[in-house]
């Protein structure tokens, strides 16, 4: 059996800053299949881009990966040099879609220009078959093909997000993360850009680690799910399994905080608080403080990332109340001591 | 009901901005380009009314708004103030209107002064307006903003705020002067979704106890139906729809409001919901002219009776020609790409390539070849004449709204002879 396409085992990575060292991501394991859609989910904050930002090699001078290990294709990446990871990873096999990637255009070049220089850098591809790709591509996010020849301030700020999104994609690279590619965009274009990934899963087995705090996205296109909280991944495992049966408060709640068009008038959660910044090894619950079945356990260690479920041989969560949280709050809601945390709309009269 | 003017009337407001001419422009004594940004809306709110607009970036929201709080003069219509034309306002009248009418923006993160406390911000309005007993009112309205107890957040400044209590600052700062009516601009679009459904909570909290009055302004249809009863949905500056929150998120009628409608994202992997039938992007807002504004990418755009064609195809052209009319194809790219830049032959052939992905049949086939030997050969009037000709659509004409009995209005002409919106639905196409 050949190795998964990506695997993310143990991963903590760091930032350097005044107050010392600034934990983004601790401990944070899953694996992404070939053709796997895999959906990253949690608030702002939560380490999100900066799990993406280690997985291209990518982060801030400041950052670091101090533990844990990052596979592609079996291979361990997370000590790759710099020029190493350009000349073979890089666009061709794993492209990144940056958050407010509005900026990442290189605004002294033609967008065909810089197209032609990642292709002649990473395949083989002639100017000609490059710049048909790229046409393809504006296509799909809806740019008139012979723009491919402008200069990025020619674009508004919405058509320069495309634009980026279409050389991100146009080489069919195996991998795309992509941080929050759509949250600029309308949602009717999102759903063309997603039509369009969905076509590259179905023909060449294209895989996506999707960024987004939206959980609607990645229960609709995702196959997996993992969801984040300061630091922490709280849960993953098949968007199904996660969707159907939760075993993280947080994971609950946040799904649970999303509107849905189908039920417009469905209670929403609140989760009070907001998520701690976290120095130094992380050794606690990082939802402790939001969580309302919180004891003090929560408090003693990190919850290890354990199986849960017999749905999905992925599907684990971080929470020593994993057993029993769910019906906790099926049965009392989050507020016991009736503070109101959810919103009603009004009922018709 | 009574005969008291309604507090807040739009009656056919308008605002086109002149796009800067160059130089060119000048000496080809062209006009100047229209940006159509608001063109003919109308709205009502009444007391204690909540109404909403929907709409995607780009197509009026934010230029609306800044019209009706008197950042941008109306090029047309009005506004009205319990009766009164904002046209007409003097100082006086425009100042008591400006504490009436408050204004919360998207982004919490800017829309405070970072130097400035809680309290400095919320009793800031009240000294512009020469109110006194300004700790008991501040007090009061962070208690209604849910910041309490006051003195937890009085002395902070935002920097020690989470994005939630900034924008309920915010809120408490467009409430501390007791207006009728708020015009919240996508209020909760920066928002974390933990807090965003408790600041929806406080708004919608501040229509039914405190008998505010609140237009609801955002591109989001999901979170529309905890604030408004009721929704306007915005296509290129123009309503094209407007009816109950939750009867046009369960049946849609507009075209346009279907394609929104049906992109929304549906959090559940069990749920199979069909992707947009939709490409392109919405155009610029700028010299829009007559007939519908979604024809170019209208998934029912109506063909002449007696023509036979694929839906799909027939969409193309009509974009096409939109294209074609506003001088928007990209001609030169097309010919500096061929080997042989003056072969129109090849010209002809490049420009079917690049707009047309479904090929046409018999009649129309030759039409649209001919017309593009004109384009190529230099004559793009014969070419626009042409396929006008054969492919003119009704909804080149700008559709009247119909309005039903229940409060359902629809600007488009599958509506035109039939006031029963209920019982005629858009085919779905391909
Ligand atoms: N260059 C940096 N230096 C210090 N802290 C950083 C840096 N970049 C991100 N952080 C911090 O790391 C944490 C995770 O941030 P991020 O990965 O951007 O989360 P998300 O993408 O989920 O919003 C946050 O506390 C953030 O402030
Ligand atoms: S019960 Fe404890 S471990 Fe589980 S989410 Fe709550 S605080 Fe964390
Ligand atoms: S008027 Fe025509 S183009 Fe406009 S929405 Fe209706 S069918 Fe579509
Ligand atoms: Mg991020």
């Amino acid at each position: 059996m050949s190795a998964p396409l990506l695997e993310i085992e143990d991963l903590t990575v760091q930032y350097r800053t005044n107050q010392g060292m600034l934990t983004a991501v601790s401990g944070a394991s899953f694996t992404i299949e070939r053709g796997e859609f895999f959906g990253l989910a949690g608030e702002s904050g939560s380490g999100k881009s900066t799990l993406a930002k280690a997985i291209i090699g990518g982060l801030d001078d400041n950052g670091e990966v101090t533990s844990g290990t990052l596979r592609y294709r079996g291979e361990e990446i997370q000590d790759l040099a710099e020029t190493e990871l350009n000349e073979r990873l890089r666009w061709k096999e794993i492209s990144w879609i940056p958050q407010s990637s509005m900026n990442s255009l290189d605004p002294l070049q033609r967008v065909s220009e810089q197209a032609a220089e990642i292709g002649r850098t990473h395949t083989d591809l002639s100017d000609e078959a490059i710049r048909e790709k790229l046409k393809e591509m504006f296509d799909v996010v809806g740019l008139q093909q012979s723009r491919i020849d402008d200069y990025p301030h020619q674009f508004s700020g919405g058509m320069q997000q495309r634009a980026i999104i279409a050389l991100a994609l146009f080489l069919e690279p195996s991998l795309v993360i992509a941080d929050e590619p759509t949250t600029a965009l309308d949602v009717i274009m999102q759903d063309q850009i997603f039509k369009y990934l969905d076509r590259t899963k179905t023909s060449t087995d294209t895989s996506l680690l999707l960024i987004t705090h939206d959980i609607s996205v990645i229960f609709e296109s995702c196959d997996s799910v993992a969801i984040m909280h300061a630091s922490q991944v709280t849960e993953r495992g098949s968007a199904q399994a996660v969707h159907d049966n939760p075993r993280h408060p947080y994971a609950f709640m946040f799904k649970e905080a999303f509107p849905d068009i189908r039920e417009p008038k469905r209670e929403l959660e609140v989760i009070d608080g907001y998520p701690p910044e976290l120095m130094g090894d992380v050794d606690i619950c990082s939802f402790a403080d939001r969580c309302p079945w919180a004891v003090d356990e929560c408090r003693q260690s990190a919850p290890s990332l354990d199986p849960v479920g017999d749905d999905d041989a992925t599907h684990a969560a971080a929470c020593v109340r994993a057993d029993e949280a769910y019906e906790l709050y099926e049965a009392e809601g989050t507020d016991p001591d009736g503070t109101g945390r959810t919103i009603a709309p009004e009922e018709d009269d | 009901m009574s005969n008291d003017p309604p507090l807040l009337e739009i009656r056919n407001l308008e605002k086109y901005f002149e796009e800067s001419s160059n130089v060119l422009d000048v000496l080809m004594r062209r006009e100047p380009s229209q940006i159509q940004a608001v063109d003919d809306v109308s709205l009502t709110l009444e007391e204690n009314d909540s109404a909403a607009v929907i709409g995607e970036s780009g197509c009026g929201k934010t230029t609306l708004l800044l019209t009706l709080i008197g950042l941008h003069d109306a090029t047309g219509g009005d506004i009205y103030y319990k009766g009164q034309p904002v046209s007409e306002f003097d100082k006086s009248d425009w100042r008591e209107y400006r504490s009436n009418v408050q204004v919360i923006f998207q982004d919490p993160f800017n829309s405070l002064d970072p130097k400035m406390t809680v309290a400095e911000s919320l009793k800031e309005p009240l000294k512009i307006h020469g109110i006194g007993d300004r700790d008991r009112r501040v007090r009061e309205v962070l208690e209604h903003v849910e910041l309490s107890p006051p003195e937890k957040y009085l002395g902070r400044k935002p920097a020690n705020l989470s994005g939630g209590e900034k924008q309920r600052v915010s809120i408490g700062r467009a409430l501390v002067l007791e207006p009728d009516v708020i015009l919240a601009d996508e209020p909760v679009s920066m928002l974390d979704v933990s807090t965003q459904a408790a600041v929806l909570n406080t708004m919608k909290n501040l229509i039914d106890e405190f008998g505010v009055s609140m237009l609801y302004i955002s591109h989001d249809l999901s979170t529309v139906s905890y604030i408004s009863e009721v929704v306007n949905v915005m296509y290129l500056g123009r309503v094209v729809e407007s009816a109950p929150t939750e009867q046009i998120l369960a049946d849609p009628k507009h075209p346009y409001t279907e394609a929104l409608v049906s992109a929304i994202p549906v959090p559940d992997p069990h749920y199979n919901r069909e992707r947009t039938e939709m490409s392109g992007a919405p155009r610029d807002p700028v010299d829009l002219g007559e007939g519908c504004r979604f024809r170019d990418r209208c998934p029912a755009v109506i063909p002449p009776d007696d023509l036979e064609i694929p839906q799909a195809a027939y969409r193309e052209v009509i974009a096409f020609r939109e294209r074609l009319a506003r001088d928007d194809l990209t001609l030169d790219r097309v010919r500096a790409e061929l080997d042989d830049s003056t072969d129109t032959d090849a010209l002809a052939a490049a420009l079917r390539e690049e707009y047309f992905d479904h090929d046409l049949m018999g009649e129309n086939d030759a039409v649209l070849d001919t017309a593009l030997s004109a384009l190529a050969a230099g004559d793009g009037d014969r070419a626009g004449d042409l396929l006008r000709g054969r492919f003119e659509s009704v909804c080149e004409q700008t559709p009247a709204d119909v309005t039903t009995d229940d409060e359902w209005t629809v600007a488009c002409h599958y509506y035109d002879d039939d006031t029963q919106i209920e019982e005629k639905r858009v085919p779905t196409t391909d």
